[in-house]
């Protein structure tokens, strides 16, 4: 049954990209990756599960992550969104239900830490293997070109919090990264924001674009063209060091003095934990090869996204995942959110 | 560019024998999925996403903005055949429509259907063109406080729109405003009456819903008739829309045409909240209220124009903003991404080609639709020749594998059979569904604004008051409701047909 419906969907996905992927010359890491080919495997076109919407950023780089796949390998693939409950729905299927015979792999995110909270115990991030690093961005902060804050910066913005609390109105998107990154300002400021609920960063954007909140969250594709329009201005990025496509925006932990200020996204490959050793070493090498190709770059760089070269290996991948977890978690439990 | 030059140029990048031939492969997919119940043109996007990687950017967005407008022409079909919308827009054309059908007028509510979607459709791309760049400005001053205020004023207006016991359609509004609080509380990412259900968490589908109540349900009830011997068979007569059709006609596809442009252009408003007002106008200014219902064509003309001017005007937030407003147009939006535009502001003068190209496609679309549609009505109609053991097990069928294409999860069918069950109960007992689908609609949209207005204004209530939009429409739903206490104390207080 399993079987059937998924070739079903797959025949149906699929089949436009059958021409493509034939017609490309074989892939220079082909050889290689069909030397350590498990026999018989993938018998099969192998189902590349984002757990959000069609036409979203996630979608998009998984789509574009399966086109190099089936070049690096040529093998067949399709990407299938598993959607619902924010991300919930398709973690808890790559979790507890997907095969772990290797046909199924999730394109996920970082957002699947908090989704594993969210998960009331019924699976966690470590039941699943993450072999193969994507790419990450920041967050970018925002506010209005034409609004009251298009000087001064996010120092400006906090002063101007300072002296009129409960005034500035933030996008926020609860329970996440979002969330976190206010309160820090919060504190920053010793004062508090108006925090407007939106259902997702791009909702929050469009709000900040009708001048209807001060400040607002967003990633590099979803802010990109609204500052090619001059509409938007970015005041501070997230992470350790300015981000490389804008490179003279500082860091909100160099304006702000901490170095906790890391939220972001991060991109990788997960399977089952259950699947056959030797499976996970080839989809991990294949994954591997398809991010070092400089095309696949190029494409990761016109979303505003860039590799990570430290997390070239499953094992360093699956560390830094468990380090964000561990990150996360700390902040949870220093902000009172989760007991000690 | 003006918008004169602009719209020559479109016509000369899209007038490719490639490109026609995708218009019109998008034009009759769009038409097929807008037939099929369950699948709808989210499901279908979705689906024909990666396909559209292959080909020039002008051709696939084109393609498949066709699909989406396709949709809204054929989604009336089964409607009005079978009283089974083909997806959610087409919902409220159920009502007159398949009245309509049961007169022996379904071609006639078949041609104003098209009629209507084309005249909407093409004056939307007139205003699309001329105004597009003022009127996106315009709607993203829209803020929470003024949507919170045009829920206010749509919820209203379906309260005006219950034909019979005031306590039933309360009842009904009720049950589905509840039914859409189910999920994530995006205020506070607490989970809210799912029981501990992960499938519960992410909401009740609205297609399923839908699908449930209106399809499932249909097929139930006839199943019922069938076994007592009495189903109900649509008479065929008089093909064509009459003169008198026409002279009733026009004053709907006009308004319909403004309303449905409206909505379309808001973040969040769509397709689907465009029709439903529409119908609830309609039956407010039509003369006789009571015998909408019954199978006046004001009813089939006034929605269908307005899904399609919606679907016009939801193009201009995404072609001049680089905002999707609804989850379609988001959809639209990837596709050009990964085609290598970037939808914003400057795409008119950096992809110059690929904007006024889509405008001119949805000018080619809108011509094919109405060819393929008219001539087609009679086919349609011989579908009413199928003999029901035959044609319902198949629209069951279809609408099994369309829910289930939307989000590929299983639970969202046993949510549309449960509802099926449901519709049936309900509309045994004479209550009518299009409340409860409005309500389900429009409720998390006025829920979400009203809390997002509270929470940004330091001032609480007072912004509805600061702000002159909001307080306007405020003001006209306060309107609206005193109406329907003075037309009930004055009327018949309760009734009870369905």
């Amino acid at each position: 049954m399993t079987i059937t419906r998924r070739g079903l969907i797959a025949t149906g996905a699929a089949l436009p990209f059958a021409g493509a992927a034939m017609a490309q010359e074989t892939h220079p890491a082909r050889a290689a990756l069909n030397a350590i080919k498990p026999a018989g495997y993938p018998r099969e076109p192998i189902e590349m599960v984002v757990v959000y919407p069609a036409g979203g950023g996630m979608d998009i780089t998984g789509r574009v992550v399966q086109r190099f796949f089936e070049r690096v390998t040529g093998e067949r693939s399709f990407v299938n969104n598993r959607t619902g409950g924010a991300g919930l729905v398709g973690h808890t299927w790559l979790a507890t239900q997907a095969p772990s015979d290797g046909h199924a792999v999730g394109i996920i995110a970082n957002l699947v830490i908090s989704d594993a909270a969210r998960s009331q115990g019924r699976w966690q991030v470590s039941d699943l293997d993450h072999i193969a690093h994507l790419n990450a961005e920041p967050l970018n902060l925002m506010v209005n070109a034409d609004g009251p804050f298009k000087t001064g910066g996010l120092r400006g913005l906090l002063e101007a919090a300072r002296a009129r609390p409960g005034t500035i109105r933030v996008a926020n998107v609860v329970g996440g990264y979002y969330e976190y990154l206010i309160e820090q300002l919060e504190q920053a400021s010793g004062s508090r924001f108006l925090k407007v609920p939106f259902q997702g960063g791009g909702p929050g954007i469009t709000a900040l674009l009708g001048n209807n909140v001060d400040l607002a969250f967003g990633f590099f594709a979803e802010v990109r063209g609204h500052m090619q329009g001059n509409r938007l201005l970015p005041i501070a990025v997230t992470g350790r060091q300015p981000t490389a496509f804008l490179p003279e925006t500082p860091t909100v932990n160099s304006v702000i003095g901490r170095d906790d200020v890391n939220w972001g996204v991060s991109r990788w490959i997960a399977v089952p934990k259950a699947v056959p050793a030797d499976r996970k070493a080839w989809l991990a090498a294949a994954f591997r090869a398809a991010v070092a190709d400089p095309a696949l770059v190029e494409e990761f760089r016109n979303l505003g996204a860039l590799p990570d070269p430290a997390l070239n290996s499953p094992a360093a991948l699956n560390a830094a995942v468990a380090q964000m977890a561990e990150a996360e978690r700390a902040y949870l439990v220093a902000s009172g959110r989760v007991p000690r | 560019m003006d918008p004169i030059s602009g719209l020559l140029a479109g016509f000369e990048v899209i007038l490719t024998w490639q490109n026609i031939q995708f218009i019109f492969i998008g034009s009759v997919i769009g038409t097929l999925i807008g037939v099929l119940p369950g699948i709808g043109p989210l499901a279908a996007l979705s689906l024909l996403l990666p396909a559209t990687v292959a080909l020039p950017p002008v051709g696939a967005v084109a393609m498949l903005c066709a699909i989406f407008y396709g949709s809204m022409y054929g989604g009336s079909i089964t409607s009005i055949l079978v009283n089974i919308p083909g997806e959610a827009a087409s919902v409220v054309t159920c009502l007159d429509g398949y009245a309509m059908a049961k007169q022996g007028r379904a071609g006639a509510a078949l041609g104003m259907a098209a009629l209507g979607s084309f005249i909407a459709g093409t004056v939307g791309i007139v205003v699309l063109c001329l105004a597009a760049p003022m009127l996106g400005a315009f709607a993203i001053r829209m803020g929470p406080p003024e949507y919170a205020a045009l829920m206010l004023l749509g919820l209203a207006c379906t309260i005006l729109m219950i034909q019979g016991s005031a306590l039933k359609g309360a009842i009904m509004i009720g049950l589905g405003a509840w039914l859409a609080a189910i999920g994530m509380d995006i205020v506070t990412g607490e989970f809210r009456f799912t029981a501990g259900s992960v499938d519960l968490s992410a909401g009740i589908e609205l297609l399923a819903v839908v699908i449930g109540l209106f399809g499932v349900s249909e097929i139930l009830l006839n199943v019922e008739q069938s076994a007592r011997g009495m189903a109900v068979k649509a008479k065929l007569s008089n093909l064509w829309p009459t003169r008198a059709d026409w002279k009733a006609s026009w004053a709907p596809i006009l308004r319909g045409t403004g309303l449905g442009f409206a909505i379309g252009l808001l973040p969040g408003g769509g397709p689907v909240t465009a029709s439903f007002l529409s119908y609830a106008v309609e039956r407010r200014v039509g003369k006789n209220p009571e015998t909408f219902g019954k199978g006046r064509i004001e009813g089939v003309a006034g929605p269908e124009a307005a899904n399609n001017a919606a679907v016009s005007s939801g193009m201009i937030p995404l072609l001049s903003l680089g905002i999707p407003g609804n989850a379609v147009t988001a959809l639209l939006m990837g596709a050009l991404i990964i085609n290598g535009v970037q939808p914003g502001p400057t795409m008119m003068i950096d992809r110059a080609d690929v904007f006024w190209g889509v405008i001119a496609s949805l000018y080619i679309g809108n011509v094919f639709l109405l060819v393929l549609n008219l001539p087609l009505v009679g086919l349609w109609v011989q579908l009413l020749r199928v003999p029901y053991a035959v044609l319902f097990p198949a629209i069951l069928l279809l609408a099994l594998v369309g829910t289930y294409s939307a989000n590929r999860n299983l639970f969202d069918l046993w949510v549309m059979l449960g509802f099926g069950v449901v519709g049936w109960a309900l509309r045994k007992f004479g209550y009518e569904l299009a409340p409860l689908v409005l309500a389900f609609v429009l409720a998390p949209l006025l829920e979400q604004s009203l809390r997002q207005s509270m929470v940004m204004s330091p001032d609480g209530a007072m912004i509805f008051l600061q702000r002159p939009l909001a307080a306007v429409m405020i003001a006209a739903a306060v309107g609206v409701l005193l109406l329907v206490v003075f037309k009930r104390k004055t009327t018949t207080l309760v009734g009870g047909t369905a």
